[in-house]
């Protein structure tokens, strides 16, 4: 298996929150989202917000399937860009009514994703991080190339509806509005993913992950909860997809490209995907900290290259990983 | 045809030189190169400061001989120390390197897309069937055709070729034998990383340069080499030839799907044959 | 006549390519029995237990538990209808804890009752340890459990002593015997050590290139002279 996947590290984590627990937390940050542009007054400073909440969901993405699956994808921005593209396309042409290309955009890429999850997760190692990447860089193509669907390369522009689900549209595109939108999508998806990985589904998939041939020996099926895990990171993917292309009004090919899918993959890794926040917070962290290196940009890629090393070579685990090993040391001093 | 058939050729002799330093950078240190493509392309900028000042060849030359210091420096500090680590990690620390070169290439020669001059030598057409053909293109072709011909002469008839195929084949029959991995790896590292910068350079006058033409060309390559059957460098010759041939038969007769196939056929094998890639077997 | 036999196999062929490694097994094991399945290395022992438990597919052959033909099912289906099997090579979740793998084991069976199992085996205190983190013994066990849970009618076991000290092998031979007869479970035991075998198996079947050697009391074997050229040598 996978090193990022460090086994006992795994089993070590401290006993999982309880139902009551992970709600009540959620509830807190909720709280706290909707608070969030009362305490927060720059328009700037939200938008920002905004975004890196935005990659935030697509790393959890991307990190939860080496957490629950122990599968490197590269190719997670594939569900990304459908997402964006799935409402994109259907808004701008009024194939369906706003709200059904909404659920669409969600449910498609879920879908898509549980078919191929059902053959992907047999394929380990270095052949699914390549067959994952062949993947996303086909749709990459499609939407590159297909230039009737959405401009193909130059991406394409669409005006949202009036009113969506009955809230006028146009506050989707407003910061104070999006942050809490989109905060509140990633604090639900961080609880729900807690929930399933206590859920019978979830173990068995954990004890697929860790060892499919004895998890079939003991009685369990094992191509269906693979695949759900596939399914339900996919759909965070394009949920992240889905937001930014209503915020933005404009989806392009770019959406797509395994850079971003890699660029996930680094947030995931940093952050620490063996733990379900890890990789939000390496996301936020990164984003943050890409806009603070501000006049160094020219050298952000190095940077982020040169984090990516060590974080693999020095702390397996992760920002999380560490910031727990530091807290259990501290406890155990007297 | 003919000339549509050759540019085919053309293509696939450049996949090759890529494709064939992957197969030898995992025959040896099952080490699946992300920063090949980058590589690549420190290869064509470092040729290219030489070639625009008029001095093509000079910069061919230097360009091969700092990449294949480039490629013994790679495998002294990185992957011989990566050995013991899982494929995926050293996957992500290539990945890592990947943008670290394209920053060094960025601060150094900007991001603006450069233009490659052709050698004077080589300037010109000649007429195939016909049609006026690049001598120049030509050239690629046989210098793909004598780096697959040398590579398979030293592959067959030289001790060092037999345990590069022996490694190829099973990591653990060198080790086995007694024979030096490390400085064994050394060469065939530093083999790989001067056919990047060889492809990097030949291949300038037919791109644009940029701190990010090693990623395409990249994943063309990948697919050469999973088709190719990894490890195979037999395999990558036919793959990157047939790959070649797609990409430009596939630009002019079926544009939509011609970019499709490769990855169909890559996803396809994959999902067909996963073991061919170690990390498979966990 | 097969009426209370607990699994059988008929005619079990299997090839590797051009290795045929089953040339055509009966075996049959009375419910309640533990049967040993021995011979030297290669005979085809694990073959056939991988052929039982459907891991790998007879070609051809049949096998039966409690007389209904279960040879198209898959290992997961065999599972569920109470037919277990250990491994070899340790072969358990490493990641999960002791308790939480035996937890989801039993989500596949009825009459769980987990703690007992571990209780048993001596499992209870590592509960919440992770499997990487315990003792090659204590792995072994844990094995075991897992294909305990739920209290199986059939027993699978391919050396479950594999790479134990020689008193570890014994303390898990006592506790086999003691489990299969309180809980009813019928047992096909691949072993190596003959001590264990001659100590705790009703009946032995003698596996050798692929064929049926032998079969009958232990006593009958140990005193059986092909046996003895074929496998168990002057020493026994």
């Amino acid at each position: 298996m996978t090193s990022a996947v460090d086994k006992a590290a795994l089993a070590k984590r401290p006993v999982m929150p309880r139902t009551a627990r992970i709600l009540g937390f959620a509830a807190l940050a909720l709280a706290l989202g909707v608070a969030m542009p009362w305490l927060v007054s720059s328009k700037l400073t939200l938008s920002l917000t905004t975004q890196a909440i935005v990659d935030a969901l697509l790393a959890t993405s991307v990190g939860f399937l080496v957490l629950q699956n122990g599968r490197v994808s590269f190719g997670q921005a594939a569900f990304f860009g459908l997402g964006g593209y799935a409402f994109g396309v259907l808004v701008a042409r009024q194939l369906v009514a706003p709200e059904v290309a909404f659920l669409l955009a969600l449910a498609l890429p879920t879908l898509v994703a549980f078919l191929l999850g059902l053959v992907f997760a047999r394929i380990a190692g270095v052949a699914h991080a390549m067959l994952t990447l062949a993947v996303g860089q086909a749709f990459y193509e499609i939407a590159f190339r297909w230039r009737e669907l959405a401009k193909g390369d130059d991406g394409m522009s669409f005006e949202l509806p009036q009113r969506i689900f009955g809230f006028a549209s146009s506050s989707l595109q407003d910061p104070a509005v999006m942050v809490v939108v989109a905060w509140s999508a990633l604090v639900l998806a961080l609880a729900g993913l807690a929930l399933f990985v206590n859920s019978r589904i979830g173990q068995i998939a954990a004890a697929v992950r860790d060892n499919e041939e004895r998890a079939r020996f003991i009685g369990h099926d094992t191509a269906i909860p693979p695949a759900i895990v596939y399914a339900i990171a996919a759909f965070l993917a394009a949920l992240a997809g889905l937001l930014q292309a209503t915020y933005n009004g404009y989806i392009a090919p770019q959406m797509f490209h395994w850079s971003l899918s890699g660029t996930a993959l680094i947030m995931a890794v940093v952050g620490g995907a063996q733990f379900i926040v890890g990789p939000a917070i390496g996301a936020v962290c990164f984003f943050f900290l890409k806009d603070f290196a501000g006049r160094f940009a020219e050298f952000w890629p190095a940077i982020v290259g040169t984090v990516l090393v060590a974080v693999t070579l020095l702390m397996p685990q992760g920002m999380v990983g560490l910031a727990f090993r530091l807290w259990a040391a501290r406890r155990s001093k007297p | 045809m003919a000339i549509q058939l050759l540019n085919g050729v053309v293509y696939g002799g450049l996949l090759y030189l890529l494709a064939v330093g992957l197969v030898l950078i995992f025959g040896l240190r099952e080490v699946v190169n992300f920063a090949h493509g980058a590589l690549f392309m420190l290869g064509s900028y470092v040729g290219y400061t030489l070639a625009a000042s008029g001095q093509w060849w000079l910069g061919l030359l230097v360009s091969v001989v700092f990449m294949a210091a480039v490629g013994c420096v790679l495998d002294a500090l990185v992957f011989r120390s990566l050995r013991k680590h899982d494929h995926i990690v050293t996957v992500l620390i290539t990945f890592g390197l990947l943008l670290i070169l394209e920053t060094v290439v960025t601060v150094t020669w900007g991001k603006a897309y450069l233009s490659y001059p052709v050698p004077k030598l080589l300037a010109g057409t000649v007429e195939i069937a016909g049609s006026p053909f690049p001598i120049y293109r030509l050239f690629i072709i046989a210098v793909s055709l004598l780096v697959a011909a040398g590579l398979a002469a030293w592959l067959r008839f030289t001790r060092m070729g037999l345990y590069v195929r022996a490694a190829s084949t099973n990591a653990h029959v060198t080790s086995i034998q007694g024979i030096d991995v490390d400085r064994l790896s050394l060469v065939v590292v530093g083999l790989g990383t001067a056919l990047a910068g060889l492809s990097g350079v030949v291949a300038g006058p037919l791109l644009t340069l940029s701190p990010t033409m090693g990623n395409y060309i990249l994943i063309d390559s990948f697919i050469v080499v999973v088709i190719g059957g990894l490890g195979s460098f037999g395999g990558a010759f036919i793959a990157a030839l047939l790959i070649g041939q797609i990409h430009n038969l596939g630009a002019i007769y079926l544009p939509w799907a011609a970019t499709m196939l490769p990855f169909l056929l890559m996803i396809g094998i994959l999902i067909w044959r996963p073991t061919g890639f170690a990390g498979s077997r966990t | 006549m097969s009426a209370n036999l607990a699994i059988q196999g008929l005619g079990v062929e299997r090839r590797y390519g051009g290795f045929r490694a089953l040339k055509g097994v009966d075996i049959a094991v009375k419910r309640g029995e533990i049967r040993g399945l021995i011979g030297p290395n290669g005979a085809g022992k694990s073959t056939l237990i991988d052929v039982l438990s459907g891991r790998v597919r007879g070609q051809p052959g049949k096998v039966l538990l409690d007389g209904k033909d279960i040879s198209a099912l898959k290992p997961q289906e065999r599972r569920r209808l109470g037919l277990a099997r250990s491994f070899q090579r340790t072969n358990i979740f490493p990641a999960l804890s002791v308790e939480q793998q035996l937890r989801i084991a039993s989500w596949a069976v009825t009459d769980a009752g987990i703690e007992e199992v571990m209780a048993e085996l001596n499992l209870t205190a590592l509960a919440r340890t992770p499997a990487a983190e315990i003792s090659y013994g204590d792995q072994r066990r844990l094995d075991l459990a897992l294909a305990l849970v739920g209290r199986p009618s059939v027993l699978l076991l391919d050396e479950p002593a594999a790479g134990l000290t020689v008193e570890e092998s014994h303390g898990l031979a006592t506790i086999l015997r003691d489990l299969a007869n309180r809980w009813n479970v019928t047992v096909l035991l691949v072993e190596h050590d003959m001590q264990v075998v001659f100590s705790i198996c009703d009946g032995i079947t003698v596996l050798h290139l692929g064929q049926t050697l032998a079969e009958g009391g232990v006593a009958e074997i140990r005193a059986d002279k092909r046996v003895v050229t074929a496998y168990l040598g002057t020493e026994a």
